[in-house]
């Protein structure tokens, strides 16, 4: 697994900031700040670019995190370049809004060279050629692919914020399915750019910054939540089958066993519980599991009133009795919302907490809501906990619902 | 400076051996560009003139010279004749 995100520029940098209960979010760069005061983001904690050889420094940012995720992932699974099986090898990845970074400059540019007299000799229409390779959603899939020399399928699933934990189920049913043998399965974003934060905005579905603490203005759960905020980075997995694991005697980190999905087919942002239950129910018939043998979920948790209430309901209807016995938590407090990247990066954190028997806690939740009523595992990490199997659920914008379950690895 | 321009973005860009310049009768089709580095090579003259050039592909067979005068004909057609002061330095 791999991952740079707000919290680290690596898997285990992230989730020891995460078990920290450290809060990756601050005032948005200048050039946004400007416009919008008011908006906290959640920077990834390093410049892709700059972690990079300089041949991918003209990459969409978006890529770049793709790439970076994918190199620790690939690392520690000890798989380089060419596998024999590169016919058998796919890429999945989940992308919500694709190369956000090269569509705003590119319209940055057209509008400055348009009102820009100083620059006569220039033409706003000449646009660089690489515009579009850049921007197109399936250019990290097409750049991992290309690195790695995987020869299997390339996909992309754009599914908002739950693209990426629908590219891990898909990847998982194709190697269940036996198309294929393996998969590196990514999920990327980066789109703190104006444009799109100016989209968001309007949205009004952003966190105000918190007045004592701006890290902490993400306050999933809080009685007094706000909002999300936006983030960026990448994860990514190696997802193996069974027997490819046992015939390189490669460690493994955790078993992805049940994945569950399902359309609100009702509005386009107000979430369902009805098909929120489907999809967490579907996961878990998938994994041949009950309720009670999960003891972690990773919520979506987005700190917006009806976004947390409704999810709380959904699981309390999943779980029933075995609800007071599991623990819940959104490392969103930490993190931040990183929407195309959002669904991989907390099943990483999940898998994460089954490794190492720690659940990151909701870190910011200091004033609990009498309506979101489960153990949030609020403020402080829990250690040495014994963990079995966990959950992780993202609910996209559009309606679609994600739940995936992975459980300790027994050869 | 248009060949300097050129030269300076594969070298950099493209990581083309300098000396390869100094043959008199060197080739586009030397250079190893496919189709998308040679409408990015251009792009870096077309950024500083404000014009798309013509039918990028037949430089390819073309000689390096040759690709120059035509890019530098394009130009002055652009420009009443006259070859305006370009830079290294980028707008970008």
């Amino acid at each position: 697994m791999g991952a740079i995100s707000p919290l680290g520029v690596d898997r285990h940098q992230t989730f020891a900031a995460a078990l920290d209960g450290n809060c990756a979010i601050r005032a948005a760069a200048p050039e946004i700040a400007k416009w919008l005061p008011h908006v906290v983001v959640a920077p990834a904690a390093a410049n892709p670019e700059q972690l990079l050889d300089s041949k991918y420094a003209a990459l969409d940012r978006a890529t770049q995190f793709a790439l970076l995720a994918a190199h620790e992932a690939m690392s520690e699974a000890g798989i380089g370049a060419k596998p024999e099986d590169a016919h058998r090898f796919g890429v999945y990845a989940g992308v919500g809004f694709g190369g956000a970074q090269t569509v705003d400059s590119l319209y940055e540019r057209f509008y400055t060279l348009l009102h820009d007299s100083s620059q006569p000799g220039r033409n706003p229409t000449v646009m660089h050629p690489l515009s579009v390779p850049r921007m197109m959603a399936n250019a990290p899939a097409a750049l991992v692919s290309m690195r790695y020399g995987l020869n299997g399928p390339s996909n992309t699933y754009s599914v908002a914020c739950a693209s990426s934990a629908v590219a891990l189920g898909e990847a998982f049913r194709a190697i269940r399915d036996g198309y294929l043998d393996a998969a590196v399965v990514l999920g990327t974003e980066a789109m703190l750019t104006p444009g799109a934060l100016m989209a968001w905005n309007a949205l009004r579905v952003m966190a105000r910054p918190n007045a004592a603490d701006p890290a902490r203005s993400c306050r999933p759960f809080s009685k007094d939540r706000n909002g999300f905020v936006l983030g960026e980075g990448a994860a990514a997995i190696v997802l193996e089958s069974e027997a490819r694991v046992r015939a390189r005697s490669q460690r493994v980190l955790g078993e992805l066993c049940g994945y569950g999905c399902s359309s609100d087919a009702d509005h386009l942002t107000a979430p369902s519980s009805v098909e929120q239950v489907r999809a967490m129910r579907q996961a878990l018939a998938d994994a041949g599991m009950q309720p009670a043998q999960i003891q972690y979920l990773n919520a979506h948790g987005t700190a917006t009133d009806a976004g947390d209430v409704v999810e709380t309901q959904s699981i309390r209807t999943v779980f029933g009795a075995a609800a007071d016995r599991l623990a819940v938590s959104s490392t969103k407090s930490m993190h931040g919302h990183l929407i195309g990247a959002s669904g991989i990066l907390e099943f990483a954190i999940s898998v994460m907490a089954l490794e190492q028997g720690a659940l990151p806690p909701t870190a910011t939740l200091e004033v609990p809501d009498p309506r979101c009523d489960l153990d949030f595992v609020p403020l402080t990490a829990r250690r040495n906990v014994e963990v079995d199997a966990v959950m992780s659920n993202s609910f996209a914008f559009g309606g679609s619902n994600v739940s995936l379950v992975a459980r300790r690895y027994r050869a | 400076m248009l060949e300097e321009i050129v030269k300076t973005y594969l070298v950099n860009a493209k990581h083309i051996d300098p000396a390869k310049f100094d043959q008199p009768n060197l080739q586009v089709s030397d250079l190893g560009l496919d189709s998308l580095d040679m409408v990015e090579m251009l792009f870096e003259v077309e950024d500083r003139c404000g014009f798309q050039l013509n039918d990028p592909m037949r430089y390819l067979d073309m000689s390096f010279a040759d690709m120059l005068a035509d890019i530098e004909s394009q130009i002055r057609a652009n420009n009443n004749g006259a070859l305006p002061a370009l830079t290294l330095e980028s707008g970008r």
